[in-house]
């Protein structure tokens, strides 16, 4: 909240020194360059408000006669510069080629130059003044504003509705004017500020040096210049200009982060508190069920967004057996990414967090004995320090986007044998060796030089392989797959598939595949869990979800894919959901899922229902399964 | 390697740009060269001091003519005479360059010194205490100038305080405590302005690697939260610090000039701002030719270095 | 028959390859190498492909997006290729293109009146409420209605962007449509609405397509015909039963193994077949017949020449130089 107050204080004062500047000549301020020797350093008094300068000057007058020429010549030379700099990169960027380079590269010649040392060439050329100033200022600042119209126009290029408008058959002037003008305007209009804001100082600097604005006029920097060699003797003096120069500076660049919020909405996110060092406390009773190593009970996890805390889960239960592989379906939304970060503890910091129910593992061969208390942990409480011992170890974990999940900047070596050098203690040569071995065992050939190849110079289909190794390199007993073959194309996706399935009956780990893709889920899953809007709303063995259905949504979802079967009726219809997933700001009362049902009743929207159990491992939200 | 074939060679063609341009400037400049060197104060020099002039820069000459000797001059390292004393500009040049690099040298460390650590606390701390105040102290010091700054640091410590010296100059050699002291009053004028520029640079990549995948299977792998944030978010972090330190040496540069001339600091600056009030043109035109010589010197630096620390620009 | 809407001939398109002064001289990447196909009125071809094998590439350089490197093409007898720019122009609004990101198509800073309005116009000017109305009708049209005409794109979901997007490309009543992924960012829920609407669309203006995506299942689902793509070059075409219950060049036969199936017991039943390894880059393909170093049946003659197209008989074509591979039963 204070973001607010200073912001408004200088806006406040921002227009203060604007109007001050406008109005200087028709105030009633004494001439500000009438000496009045006997004033010299003169205190303040009724006439003189600050005071006076070294010549008897008023500095009241001289500070608002001053912010005249400041905020003159930087507003002039900001807009020129402008008018002249978007036009250049909005040209450059949108043809490229030939105009690119004519427009772009000659700016990089005055980019060479420090703008400081440009402007003192110029002045010793041809002597200060404060028209020079304001011409020189507007040449310094051109490439600033190209630059970033250029780099904005490029990126907006490249954005599909500009070229829907050329597919349009719209002209390039009314492309570039109208189209993408107002779409960089956000940028630019930030830049203008921080340029007004350059200027100002640029300006004051060199009128400081005495190189700038000339005598008698008044300029801030020609203020301190006069006041330093008084500064012990008067150093009000010296202190009003520098205040007015660093509040103005300061305002304006205010000014200009509250339009970067504005434009870039980003940055406004909503925080969590810090956590509280003692966890919440742990439940000692609580062990996973009989035969299964992970037991997720009433999860909820509540995410921060900018417009409200969100549950992303909302009581989510769900269990894998060692050596199974258990599918969490759902679309976007439905909470099924949220699950497993929840289980690593690796929510976004602040953003995220798990605000209740229990997630329960069983160390190894505890789940065969009916779990004792001692070897069940409950991850959702466990301390960070800890939760880092079971990760990798005893869960792994590989992502979607195998670009992203592997650091750019280091080689697959280095980023394997820290993970394994991270698992138990082991010499670099150790390492190394088992590294190549752990490639080899994910199907990669030539493991040996792979280790000192970086991310970017490997394929897709690679860099997952590569993940999976680091996924397993601690010998985990359960690996969460997020998404892992979302990313790739369909026969990359097939060799990866069977190669998780291989490893899973290898190494008779439990698998959590999450992932939108039924077909997949059909290939791969023994149980399937089927999520939406933070729910499970249907969760049992394979063949029970694909071939029996229960509820509306999960026929739905399997009914929507398009199946193979002759198209030769070109009539036909794919079946479809209505409506779309509802606003998590925002849910219906009673089942989520009701709106868009096409079997919903009354009481459906009346209460929320709970999961019911409709045969062997078979469990269904919905109070309507049996009749439908 | 490729990539620094490649950062060599537009670094030479600058240079020679800049060259060209620091040579063409003059004649640009609307009336005769000699002729507006002379006038001052609207006062037209008289006949015989314009052709004095021509005939000792050799204005008299072709412009080609000019020019290869011009350039032909600079690569053997001489930059003419003063018009001042006749002295040697480059010798004076050589004396003066090492102070102004030390004063650049040293606020820039301080910078990554005070603004690293500031933006990774920030940043982990986001939205708390520290990264209020912080984000405050920087808002203020992006709206200091160097030169105010300056002033105000002889107010205080000099003038009020007496606790060090207003400014000038001892050489390391001669003392270097009392060196050091001399230096640590213009370097912080000058790192107050690129501590934020660091701060806030930190700050937001921290943020942003934060959230990376990358960093989400680094924990998942079971690194420690200390591996996690030196190697994997802060490292990658400093490509885009080096990246904006290279894009704001035009304005660090730009405050030395201010500062050396506010801490009475014999360094190249102190020279130019001399030579600009008395209007020595062949001694302004050296002195901007080396700062430029240098200014592309170190981006070519951050261009290595960037290709050090990021091996997709490296191996592409 | 009369002659087709869209007429490609030889269509090449390279991108990158000139090296600057500083640079060296990169290998052009050959995304598009040699790609003829027609299209007739009223005809909906589905162009399928993996990601690098040059099928959105084909969809803007038919539309001059991109310019083509080289090779023709027709459209309605006009030679697109030697079109002034305004010509050009005046012929877009024949053209139209749907594109795959519902979030990046719209343009965030109009509203819904004036990205419909838009395309409304190149049909001629109209006075304001008749072009309002225009509007309105083309958004009960999409399923949407006149209440959403001063919205901005930032209000409504992915759905009912893609929508909009239909809207904007029917809007200006055009005779052929590209529609490159237009539901591979969406759900699988909103998947089908947007499928189901967009085949509706198509029945009851006739306009001929050319629709792009890497899901055989919705190709099947609306394509008259199939095209399938690999590294640049077109591998197989066929009425879109044929090559689904024949498909003969043994990429689309992969292709066709590798798509995983909704049915649990037939996916478990059936042998696994895996291509190995990736595409190779399309900067430097390999020799003779691009889809040689995955392929189970290559042969040495195989990496000698370039096979083209071969007629089979019943508008079936395939470029495999093998004709003794028995067809199995997909």
């Amino acid at each position: 909240m204070a973001k607010h107050v200073t912001q408004n204080l200088a806006l406040a004062f921002l227009a203060g020194i604007v109007l001050l500047a406008i109005l200087a000549p028709v105030l009633p301020l004494p001439d500000p360059i009438a000496m009045d020797v006997m004033n010299r350093h003169g205190s303040p008094s009724f006439a003189h408000l600050l005071g006076a300068d070294e010549f008897g000057r008023d500095t009241l007058s001289r500070i608002a006669f001053g912010a005249r020429a400041s905020l003159a010549v930087a507003f002039i030379a900001a807009v020129l510069a402008g008018v002249a700099g978007v036009a250049l990169g909005l040209v450059g960027g949108y043809f490229g080629g030939w105009p690119e380079i004519l427009a772009m590269r000659p700016l990089d010649v005055i980019l060479s130059f420090p703008p400081m040392l440009l402007a003192l060439l110029t002045v010793a050329l041809i002597g200060p003044g404060t028209e020079t100033l304001t011409v020189l200022l507007a040449v310094l600042f051109v490439p600033t504003y190209a630059r970033v119209a250029f780099g904005e126009t490029l990126s907006v290029r490249h954005h599909e509705y500009v070229e829907a408008a050329r597919a349009l058959g719209h002209t390039a002037p009314r492309i570039l004017f109208r189209t993408i003008l107002s779409n960089v305007a956000g940028p630019i209009l930030v830049q203008f500020s921080l340029v007004v804001a350059a200027c100002i100082l640029l300006e004051s600097g060199l009128s400081f040096l005495g190189l700038g604005v000339t005598p008698p006029e008044s300029s801030w920097g020609l203020m301190i210049r006069g006041a330093r060699p008084y500064m012990y003797q008067a150093p009000m003096q010296l202190l009003w200009p520098c205040l007015a120069l660093v509040l103005t500076v300061y305002s304006v660049n205010r000014v200009c982060d509250m339009l970067r919020d504005r434009f870039d909405p980003k940055a406004a996110v909503l925080w969590f508190p810090a956590p509280r060092k003692t966890a919440r406390a742990a439940s000692p009773a609580a062990v996973p069920a009989m035969g299964k190593m992970l037991d997720v009970r009433g999860l909820v996890t509540e995410i921060a967004t900018p417009r409200g805390v969100i549950r992303a889960l909302d009581g989510v239960s769900f269990s894998v057996r060692p050596g199974e592989t258990v599918a969490l379906v759902g679309e976007s939304g439905s909470g099924k990414s949220m699950t497993g970060l929840s289980i690593m503890q690796l929510l976004p910091r602040r953003v995220g967090r798990i605000a209740g129910g229990e997630i329960l593992y069983a160390r190894e061969g505890a789940e065969r004995s009916g779990a004792s208390a001692a070897a069940a942990v409950d991850l959702a409480r466990i301390p960070a320090a800890r939760m880092r011992a079971h990760r990798g170890q005893e869960i792994g974990m590989v992502f979607q986007e195998p670009m992203a999940c592997l650091n750019p900047v280091y080689t697959v070596g280095f980023q394997l044998t820290e993970a394994l050098r991270a698992h138990g203690r082991m010499t670099k040569a150790e390492a190394r060796a088992r590294a190549e071995e752990e490639l080899r065992r994910v199907g990669i050939p030539d493991p040996a030089r792979r280790l000192n190849d970086y991310p970017h110079q490997l394929s897709g289909g690679m860099r997952q392989r590569v993940a999976i190794a680091i996924a397993l390199c601690g010998r985990p007993r359960l690996l969460i797959a997020d998404e892992p073959t979302t990313a790739l194309d369909v026969t990359v996706q097939a060799q990866i598939l069977v190669l998780l399935d291989d490893i899973r009956k290898m190494q008779g780990i439990g698998l959590v595949f999450i992932t939108h893709n039924l077909g997949v889920v059909a290939e791969i899953a023994d149980r399937v869990v089927v999520m939406y809007c933070g729910q499970v709303v249907e969760d049992g063995p394979v063949e029970d979800i694909f071939y029996r259905p229960l509820h509306p949504y999960t026929r739905g979802l399997i009914a929507s894919v398009p199946q193979d079967g002759g198209s030769a009726d070109k009539s036909r219809q794919l079946f479809s959901i209505p409506g779309t997933v509802p606003n998590p700001l925002d849910l219906p009362p009673g089942c989520r899922f009701a709106p868009r049902c096409p079997e919903a009743i009354a009481a459906c929207t009346k209460a929320p229902p709970a999961m019911e159990a409709a045969g062997a491992g078979h469990q269904v939200r919905c109070i309507r399964w049996r009749e439908i | 390697m490729h990539y620094l074939a490649r950062r060599t060679a537009v670094a030479a063609v600058t240079l020679l740009t800049v060259a060209t341009l620091i040579f063409l400037l003059l004649h640009l400049v609307p009336g005769d060269p000699a002729e507006v060197l002379l006038s001052s104060g609207g006062m037209a020099p008289s006949h015989e001091s314009v052709q004095a002039l021509r005939l000792e820069l050799g204005l008299d000459r072709p412009l080609g003519a000019q020019y290869a000797s011009y350039l032909g001059r600079i690569l053997q390292g001489n930059l003419g005479t003063s018009f001042q004393d006749h002295a040697s500009i480059s010798a004076e040049i050589a004396q003066r360059l090492p102070r102004t690099l030390e004063l650049i040298l040293a606020s820039t460390a301080l910078s990554l010194l005070v603004g690293v650590p500031a933006g990774l606390l920030a940043a982990l701390r986001r939205g708390g205490f520290w990264d209020g105040l912080f984000a405050s102290l920087a808002s203020l010091g992006l709206s200091m100038p160097a030169f105010v700054t300056g002033t105000l640091l002889i107010l205080l410590f000099s003038q009020t305080l007496k606790l060090v010296p207003a400014g000038g100059y001892v050489g390391f050699w001669e003392s270097p405590g009392q060196h050091l002291i001399y230096l640590l009053m213009p370097a912080v004028s000058i790192a107050v302005g690129l501590i934020p520029v660091v701060f806030r640079m930190v700050r937001t990549s921290v943020l942003e690697f934060l959230e990376r995948e990358w960093v989400r299977t680094a924990r998942a792998k079971g690194l420690g939260e200390r591996r996690v944030l030196t190697l994997h978010v802060l490292r990658n972090a400093l490509s885009p610090v080096v990246t904006v330190i290279g894009l704001h040496l035009g304005t660090l540069l730009g405050g030395t000039v201010l500062v050396e001339y506010v801490f009475n600091w014999p360094g190249l600056s102190g020279m130019l701002v001399q030579a600009v009030e008395q209007r020595d043109y062949p001694a302004v035109q050296g002195i901007v030719l080396v700062i430029c010589i240098l200014f592309v010197l170190i981006n070519l630096g951050v261009d290595v270095i960037y290709g050090l620390l990021d091996p997709r620009v490296r191996t592409r | 028959m009369t002659a087709p809407l869209l007429s490609v001939r030889n269509l090449v398109k390279l991108y990158g390859g000139r090296g600057g002064p500083f640079s060296k001289a990169a290998a052009a990447i050959r995304a598009v190498d040699d790609v003829s196909f027609d299209i007739a009125s009223g005809e909906v071809v589905g162009l399928v492909g993996e990601s690098g094998s040059g099928k959105s590439t084909v969809g803007r350089t038919v539309l001059r997006l991109n310019e083509p490197t080289s090779g023709a093409i027709s459209f309605d007898g006009e030679e697109l290729t030697r079109a002034t720019p305004a010509r050009m122009r005046a012929l877009r609004r024949d053209m139209q293109i749907i594109f795959q990101d519902p979030f990046s198509s719209l343009n965030p800073r109009a509203r819904v009146e004036e990205i419909i309005g838009e395309a409304v116009d190149l049909r001629g000017p109209l006075p304001r409420g008749e072009r309002r109305a225009s509007v309105v009708r083309m958004l009960e049209h999409v399923s949407l209605s006149a209440d959403h005409l001063r919205r901005f794109p930032h209000e409504f979901s992915g759905g009912q962007r893609q929508r909009l997007s239909i809207g904007r490309a029917l809007a200006a009543r055009p005779r052929l449509i590209v529609a490159d992924e237009p539901v591979a960012a969406l759900d699988v829920s909103i998947q089908a609405q947007i499928m189901n609407l967009i085949a509706a669309l198509q029945r009851e203006t006739q306009v001929a397509m050319l629709f792009i995506s890497h899901d055989l299942g919705l190709v099947e689902f609306i394509a008259d015909r199939v095209m399938v793509m690999y590294l640049g070059r077109v591998v197989e075409t066929a009425p879109t039963r044929e090559i689904y219950r024949r498909p003969r060049h043994p990429y689309t036969r992969a292709l066709l193994a590798a798509t995983p199936s909704i049915d649990p017991r037939a996916a478990r039943a059936r042998p696994r077949v895996l291509l190995r390894g990736e595409p190779p880059s399309p900067a430097n393909p390999p020799s003779g017949c691009a889809f040689r170093t995955r392929c189970a049946f290559a042969l040495e003659a195989c990496a000698v020449a370039r096979p083209a197209l071969r007629d089979i008989g019943g508008g079936h074509q395939h470029a495999c130089l093998r004709d003794d591979i028995d067809t199995p039963r997909v």
